[in-house]
């Protein structure tokens, strides 16, 4: 059988070197076109042939590599990683159309830039090997640094810097965990290994509770920097504003945080020490971040600013989810990062758009965009109205099942979550009416409708998100298998 | 005899004065020459327990610090003379080009 | 194929014409109108035809279920009640639709407009047709943003985008609220279940949900000290969906400002759609309220408030729109009002209620629709510019006393005579009467039927400043086309007829809508486990039958009397001197208190830049962070002097004190 996984991660890794030597902007488009392409052909396969009923791994493959240390190549996906990949492998390749006509500066380095982070994030979301995981970890650092640094706006150096430190500190307390967890695997078993389901199979046999705990909160730490999560966040809106479009974007596919925290947290947190409170710090961080980044949305004046605190908030129903720990919770907080993926990179192009042709992102400088730009009116309308989670669009069904689900457990979070959702809705309609309806300000200029790459792009992606929530079996019965095994060791460890 | 006391006493003395030279000194040339006093000092303690022992091996080692000594001698004062072509000094605290 | 087969066509006949009109209605005429107007007249056809089957067989009703994902489902339901809501729905919009046609004529976005009218519709529909109140919840969401894409159809207008913003703010709480009462009941249910739902059982499928009406009322939960029963907080937090939905106070703020929308578009919001989601949400999940008395006791007293709230605000308003909508307010009051009482009249009280809904929809769209052709053809809301339109439009004029006549409640009691209004609201105020009879609380029925004298009242008001007297400006104006009359027409008869010919039929035949092949709900034990018996209607003075129509008379009289033959001069009571009047004018100043006050200055500007100053902390420890480890960086380079001597003089200390200490360690030890 084809080593669908390997070809994933490798061919936008390849494209990229070959995307650097690439003269025009011309060949570097193609070349990223058509190695996002043919990533979106192979995870098509593999999600048409993917077994949603079962919660092991599939497409495996397993190479020995360094058998002293205990390092292999080990790939494989299950229920959590497949509809992540998925994402990642359809919203690239309309990211590329919707830069196809941008003028830029060396954009072979952009399009290589794109590329390695697909490259990157897959490899995370494939990886079976603490390596591995923690290589291509790592790596989706380095991209997103450059793309900032090199095309942000006017803070982009401090921005790129705050979050290089920021996300490199914390994927070393990261890395704390994992030598902590292996070294002490190692010791009991007598025989190295980074393969993370053994390690984590092995993570119950470790006989002091304090290691345990301080392994999973380094761990968690690590995962919920990345996502990011109150009051971890404050690196997000910086990067997020000051990055290109395509760069928000990129950071809007980086939901390793979260799904570190499905695949390594919750596998291991009934055998922590104290699971409770474990399940009491992922629940506060959750429901404050969804409150909080929804008052911070509601202050700005920026629009991009704006979206990049939503994204807070909306991550905040991830760990909420998470803490519920029952199967439709979990499984709607997975739902959450994939369909907070589709609605942010359309928002995020809103913004970038509208960057474009006004030159202001300044929401009380706009105005009655809608009437020189009813396309994009209609898409942004769409998506923000998923945004603030209308029913029949995807984020409803997250929000939902992520409420209903986690509520038995922890009422008085999901109330805290529930009095966000008005906020919600508040900051939403108003960038809505201050951006898209009222006076349009003759100032701003002549103003151009978005051009047919950029409708194409938005507008598949915005099907997609209506698809999504009006099907969201597509994806959330893969979750729904995993999240019961997860609910069902729980119940086992009467957590 | 004379006891070894006193030799390690007398080695003592002459490398106590060279750390204060070495340390409180600021010419190029006394620095290099208490530290000559210090190996010297070095010197006397190894041919002093050499003949205590009666064992060569000590009396060796000092012919080769001092072969040693020298070399240093002839490499240190070369750098200083080149030193006080450039910045006609050998005070070793204007000599700070390469600090930090 | 019976016609049963097709009920799903209903909302989805709609839903394909806004796709349609939407992408391709520019390059039809009239902006494609007839691609929503041909499809909702199928989904007419279709809910008559089930309508008629269902009165034949009220036990065949149709339901259909499909798995949607985990253990919810997507389904529909025609039982009584939803069989004349769609009846209702369907005929009103269709009728809406076609007089829009002349009235958005000249109107650059028809396209826009028809697509969003059609989508309102499906969703209402959708809302209607569910048989699991999650799919009840997601219409519901649609409905609200359909609204605010309607209200705000004019959005070059900063007024209109504003006003649509808080309509979709305001109801959101609800919605809100409502969300919070599912996720409890879900986790109930879930409970129950002990988490294992067996295949094929929809958790929030309403009789999955009806059938454990007992044991989530057992269930009990601790609130500032009080015991209270999850039935209870369930059922109010529905009606806090409700009370968003339909306009109750506190929540009703944002339906006078909707009028700001095209006036067809009030008259779907107000008549057909939107506002009686939230009555319906109650009568469709009455055997939920039932069980919780001191809900139902909320539900009426806040109707009771409500319409007479409301009924005083219509009074001195100028707008001719804002008229109707706090009469809209009003009268959903009294719908709640009818809903709430059922704790002594049982399921009886969602008959009264519904035959009011549905009257309440031909006689109101008719208001808006007349209100509309006035504006239409004078220009003008102002009512003080208005007067004497009679003259100019006839057929108008006409209709719209009909329908005031309707809403004011006339009729003779005992005979089947008298306009639709007066048939419902009758037995509703009568019901409060048995009410208060078996209760003791007669404050429900005293509000009622001094509401029922104000809204007499307005109306008359509204008549007489417009369509009587002298023109007080030159506006010249016309009759409208034949597009708009003859929906007029077809409504006033309507609201003239349909009470008198209906009203013993309806309330049976909704009233038993819980009694059926799909669920099968005992009102008088769940009314036990609320703790009360229920009562009959009996046989009520015979001052208690006639005194509404006294008191709508008395309206008429007065306003007759004021306005219309200008005998009391109004003068001094109408001025901002006179405190009442002011207060009234200015709407209670609920709008400083609500809007300006709290959700500007508390909301926004308190919380949220509360918020950011602490996020701004947040950077500031981060950053004070990353300045420690640097300036930490730059004392300790200090110490690398890069003198070789100062190193020597370090390396010497520090070996003399390490010798000292192990000499003294060892002499310890």
């Amino acid at each position: 059988m084809l080593p669908i996984l390997s070809l994933i991660v490798l061919i936008p890794l390849v494209f990229a070197a070959l995307t650097l030597l690439t003269k025009t902007k011309e060949q570097a488009r193609l070349m990223a076109l058509v190695a996002t392409v043919s990533v979106l052909i192979l995870t098509l396969y593999m999600y048409l042939n993917f077994d949603s009923t079962t919660a092991a791994h599939q497409f495996e493959e397993l190479y020995q590599w360094v058998p002293s240390l205990g390092i292999t190549y080990h790939v494989g996906v299950d229920g959590i990683a497949m509809p992540l990949i998925l994402l990642n492998a359809i919203v690239l390749p309309f990211l590329v159309l919707f830069t196809w006509n941008d003028e830029r500066k060396s954009p072979n380095k952009f399009y290589a830039l794109i590329l390695g982070t697909e490259a990157a994030v897959i490899g995370v979301f494939t990886a079976l090997d603490f390596f591995l995981f923690y290589v291509f970890w790592e790596l989706t650092l380095i991209p997103l640094f450059f793309m900032v640094s090199i095309w942000g706006g006017p803070n982009k150096h401090h921005a790129s810097i705050k979050f290089f430190i920021y996300t490199h500190v914390a994927s070393l307390v990261m890395l704390l965990g994992i030598f902590g967890l292996y070294f002490a695997a190692w010791d009991m078993t007598g025989t190295p290994t980074l393969d993370i389901p053994t390690l984590l199979a092995q993570f119950q046999l470790i006989e002091s509770a304090l290691l345990k705990d301080m392994i999973f909160l380094a761990l968690l730490f690590g995962f919920i920097v990345k996502i990011p999560s109150f009051p971890f966040h404050s690196w997000q809106p910086d990067a997020y504003t000051e990055a290109p479009t395509a760069g928000s974007v990129l950071f809007v596919m980086l939901k390793i945080g979260g799904y570190g925290l499905f695949k390594i947290m919750l596998p291991m947190l009934p055998f922590t020490g104290s699971p409770n409170m474990m399940i009491t710090i992922m629940a506060v961080l959750g429901s404050v971040s969804i409150i909080y980044g929804a008052f911070l949305a509601l202050s700005q004046k920026d629009l991009k600013r704006m979206v990049a605190y939503s994204s807070v908030s909306h991550m905040g129903y991830v760990l909420l989810g998470a803490a519920g720990l029952v199967s439709l919770s979990v499984s709607g907080a997975m739902f959450q990062q994939f369909s907070h993926g589709l609605i942010m990179s359309v928002m995020f192009m809103s913004c970038g758009i509208i960057n474009n042709k006004t030159g202001t992102r300044i929401m009380n400088d706009l105005g009655g965009l809608a009437q020189k730009m009813p396309k994009l009116a209609v898409i942004m309308v769409l998506t923000f109205m998923a945004s603030l989670g209308l029913p029949g669009l995807s984020g409803f069904i997250a929000e939902v099942s992520v409420l209903a689900g986690s509520f038995g457990n922890l009422p008085a979070y999901v109330i805290i979550a529930l009095v966000a959702i008005v906020i919600t809705g508040a900051y939403h309609l108003w960038a809505l009416q201050r951006t898209m309806f009222g006076v349009f300000d003759k100032k701003l200029g002549t103003i151009t409708d978005i051009n047919r790459y950029q409708t194409l792009s938005m507008g598949v992606i915005a099907i997609l998100i209506l698809y999504f929530g009006l099907n969201p079996s597509a994806v959330l019965d893969m979750m729904l298998t995993n999240s019961e095994q997860i609910a069902s060791m729980m119940a086992v460890m009467g957590v | 005899m004379i006891p070894i006391e006193l030799y390690i006493g007398l080695s003592a003395i002459i490398f106590s004065i060279g750390l204060y030279g070495l340390m409180t000194q600021r010419n190029g040339i006394r620095i290099l020459m208490s530290v000559e006093l210090m190996l010297n000092a070095a010197n006397i303690n190894l041919v002093a327990f050499s003949s205590y022992n009666a064992d060569l091996t000590g009396q060796v080692f000092a012919l080769y610090s001092i072969a040693l000594a020298a070399c240093e001698a002839a490499i240190g004062f070369a750098i200083l003379m080149a030193i006080f072509k450039m910045k006609g000094t050998i005070n070793l605290d204007s000599i700070n080009i390469l600090r930090w | 194929m019976a016609v049963e087969n097709y009920a799903f066509l209903i909302p989805l006949l709609p839903a394909l014409a806004f796709v349609l009109t939407f992408f391709f209605g520019k390059k039809l005429p009239n902006g494609g109108a007839i691609i929503p107007i041909a499809a909702i007249a199928t989904s007419f056809v279709i809910s008559l035809l089930i309508t008629l089957n269902l009165l034949a067989n009220p036990e065949e009703v149709v339901s259909q279920s499909f798995s949607w994902f985990a253990m919810l489902n997507i389904g529909i339901l025609v039982d009584p009640l939803a069989a004349v809501m769609l009846t209702m729905v369907t005929f009103v919009s269709l009728l809406i639709h076609i007089y829009s046609l002349g009235y958005m004529s000249h109107d650059k976005a028809q396209s826009r407009y028809f697509a969003e009218t059609a989508l309102f519709t499906a969703s209402m529909l959708g809302l209607i047709l569910s048989d699991n109140i999650l799919q009840l919840f997601i219409c519901w969401e649609l409905v609200g943003v359909c609204s605010f894409l309607l209200i705000g159809f004019w959005f070059q207008k900063p007024s209109a985008a504003t006003a649509a913003k808080k309509a979709f703010l305001t109801t959101r709480i609800g919605d809100v609220m409502f969300l919070s009462g599912i996720v409890l009941l879900f986790t109930d249910l879930f409970k129950i279940y002990n988490g294992a739902i067996p295949d094929g059982v929809y958790i929030l499928r309403f009789d999955v949900i009806f059938s454990h009406i007992p044991e989530i009322a057992a269930m009990n939960a601790t609130i500032f000290g009080m015991e209270v029963s999850h039935i209870t907080i369930i059922t109010l937090l529905f009606f806090g969906g409700a009370v968003g939905k339909s306009g109750q106070f506190p929540l009703h703020v944002w339906l006078p400002d909707a009028m700001e929308g095209p006036t067809t578009v009030s008259a779907l919001i107000h008549a057909a759609t939107m506002v009686t989601a939230g009555v319906y949400l109650v009568a469709r999940t009455f055997p939920m309220f039932i069980a919780a008395p001191s809900s139902l006791l909320v539900v009426a007293y806040l109707g009771a408030f409500t319409a007479i709230f409301a009924a005083t605000m219509g009074i001195v308003m100028n707008d001719i729109k804002r008229v109707l909508a706090y009469s809209t307010i009003s009268q959903l009051g009294y719908m709640m009002l009818g809903l709430g009482i059922g704790a002594t009249i049982g399921a009886e009280a969602v008959g009264i209620s519904l035959f009011h809904l549905i009257n309440h929809a031909f006689f109101k769209a008719l208001l808006f629709l007349c209100a509309g052709s006035v504006i239409h053809a004078v220009g003008t809301q102002d009512m003080r510019q208005m007067g004497g339109v009679a003259k100019v439009m006839p057929i108008t004029a006409a209709t719209m006393i009909i329908a005031a006549l309707a809403l004011g409640g006339f009729g003779i009691p005992g005979t089947i005579i008298g306009t639709s209004g007066f048939f419902s609201k009758d037995a509703i105020i009568e019901s409060a009467y048995v009410f208060g009879a078996s209760s003791g609380m007669w404050i429900p029925y005293v509000l009622s039927i001094v509401a029922a004298l104000l809204t007499s009242l307005y109306i008359f008001r509204l008549i007489f400043m417009t369509f009587f007297g002298k023109a007080r400006t030159d506006y010249g104006g016309h009759e409208s086309p034949a597009t708009m009359t003859i929906p007029l027409s077809i409504l006033a008869l309507f609201a003239l007829f349909f009470g008198g010919l209906a009203t013993e039929r309806f309330n049976t035949f909704v009233s038993d809508t819980f009694m059926n092949d799909f669920v099968h709900v005992n009102i008088a034990e769940l009314a036990e486990i609320g703790g009360y018996h229920l009562g009959h209607h009996g046989h009520e003075p015979l001052i208690i039958l006639w005194l509404p129509l006294i008191v709508a008379a008395a309206g008429l009289l007065i306003a007759a009397l004021v306005y219309g033959m200008k005998v009391v001069n109004m003068d001094r009571l109408v001025s901002r001197n006179n405190p009442i009047y002011k207060l009234l004018y200015n709407r209670y100043y609920q709008n400083e208190l609500f809007t300006n006050f709290f959700s500007v200055k508390v909301v926004y500007e308190g919380l949220s830049y509360a918020g950011r100053a602490i996020d701004t902390g947040f950077d500031w420890l981060v950053g004070w962070l990353s300045d420690l480890v640097l300036e930490t960086g730059e004392s300790l380079r200090q110490f690398q002097t890069g003198a070789v001597q100062n190193y020597a003089t370090a390396v010497i200390t520090g070996v003399s004190l390490l010798i000292i200490l192990i000499k003294v360690v060892m002499e310890v030890l």
